[in-house]
């Protein structure tokens, strides 16, 4: 690297990148975080506040997001219209079925410092309910992170030798009768 | 009498209105609006400026600092450590560089830097073996900190 002249290599330091996240299965939380780290441009040692110094972002499947716990019913996400009587409360799940995006795109702006550059940075920052992407930002990417959590396997997505292979505490006579 | 010739009398007066008001507007060329032109806005808008200024002496380490931190969180994180494992590793193997000179090894020397992480893992290791007891290299490699009389 230090072999290129200083020109190439200011321009290779500074140059903005594209990041590709699956968000399938994934909790959007931690899937936001790493966007917003990557957006303000924390991950560089480079970083300082005014060098608009943060990358893009690239998030797909943001429709087959998985929250933990009982969240789908419980977190409500609130807004108002200004008029009275105005206040609307909706629960994740129907918010999640009006717009697939919206669950990632509001937990992101939480996580973007509150100032004039969040909107910036929002716009940097591209979701897709599904893993068609357009030409242009296919072409444009550089990077995919690794997925934050590791997705389990269902018991058919196991093959008969590892079902077979796996640890059992006890095995059950043959005249066992289970409920 | 004191004052028995003319030139005994001319006393100095201080200086002329125009450069008593100079001295105040000078320090407020660079601003917004009137109080970079007239004289009762611009006076308060210095003294502001000047309060603002001393208390901002001290801001600057902490913002220093806290900049100095965050670049090398980031730097850590590419070599997969976080930042209070880098600098608690760092302090049991005696390296004494501070945050200053780790952020700008961080930035200009990116192979130092790498070989910090490194003897940071190493100790971290270390630390780990010594706790849970029955290593078989020798004990403390990095620990066994040489200090020279």
């Amino acid at each position: 690297m230090s072999s290129f002249t200083k020109s190439a290599q200011q321009w290779a330091t500074f140059a903005r990148s594209w990041y590709l996240i699956d968000a399938r299965m994934q909790p959007p939380g931690k899937i936001a975080t790493m966007c917003a780290i990557r957006l303000q441009g924390k991950h560089k040692p480079i970083y300082h506040a005014l060098s608009d110094i943060g990358d893009h972002v690239v998030v797909m499947n943001t429709r087959h997001i998985a929250f933990s716990g009982n969240k789908w019913e419980q977190k409500m996400y609130s807004s108002h219209t200004q008029y009275p009587g105005g206040f609307k409360q909706v629960t994740a799940t129907q918010l999640h079925l009006k717009d697939p995006k919206a669950i990632v795109k509001l937990a992101v702006y939480g996580m973007l410092p509150r100032n004039l550059h969040r909107r910036t940075m929002m716009q940097r920052l591209h979701l897709f309910p599904e893993d068609d992407l357009p030409e242009d930002i296919l072409q444009s990417l550089t990077e995919e992170l690794p997925q934050p959590r590791e997705v389990p396997r269902r018991l058919d997505e196991y093959t008969r030798e590892e079902r077979d292979t796996f640890p059992r505490l006890w095995i059950p006579p043959e005249d066992y009768k289970m409920i | 009498m004191v004052f028995l010739t003319l030139s005994c009398w001319l006393r100095n007066r201080g200086p002329h209105r125009y450069w008593k008001v100079q001295e105040v507007l000078s320090h407020a060329r660079h601003f917004r609006g009137r109080k970079n032109r007239c004289y009762s806005l611009a006076v308060r808008a210095v003294r502001r400026a000047f309060v603002y200024a001393t208390k901002s002496r001290k801001l600057k380490q902490r913002n220093m600092r806290k900049l100095w931190i965050s670049r090398i969180a980031a730097a850590s994180r590419e070599h997969g450590m976080k930042y209070p494992v880098l600098i608690h590793n760092l302090v049991k193997c005696s390296v004494q560089l501070n945050r200053k000179v780790l952020s700008d090894l961080a930035i200009t020397e990116p192979k130092s830097f790498l070989s910090l992480a490194k003897l940071a893992r190493a100790r971290q290791q270390e630390g780990f073996g010594a706790a849970l007891g029955d290593r078989k290299e020798p004990p403390g490699v990095f620990s066994r900190i040489v200090t020279l009389q």
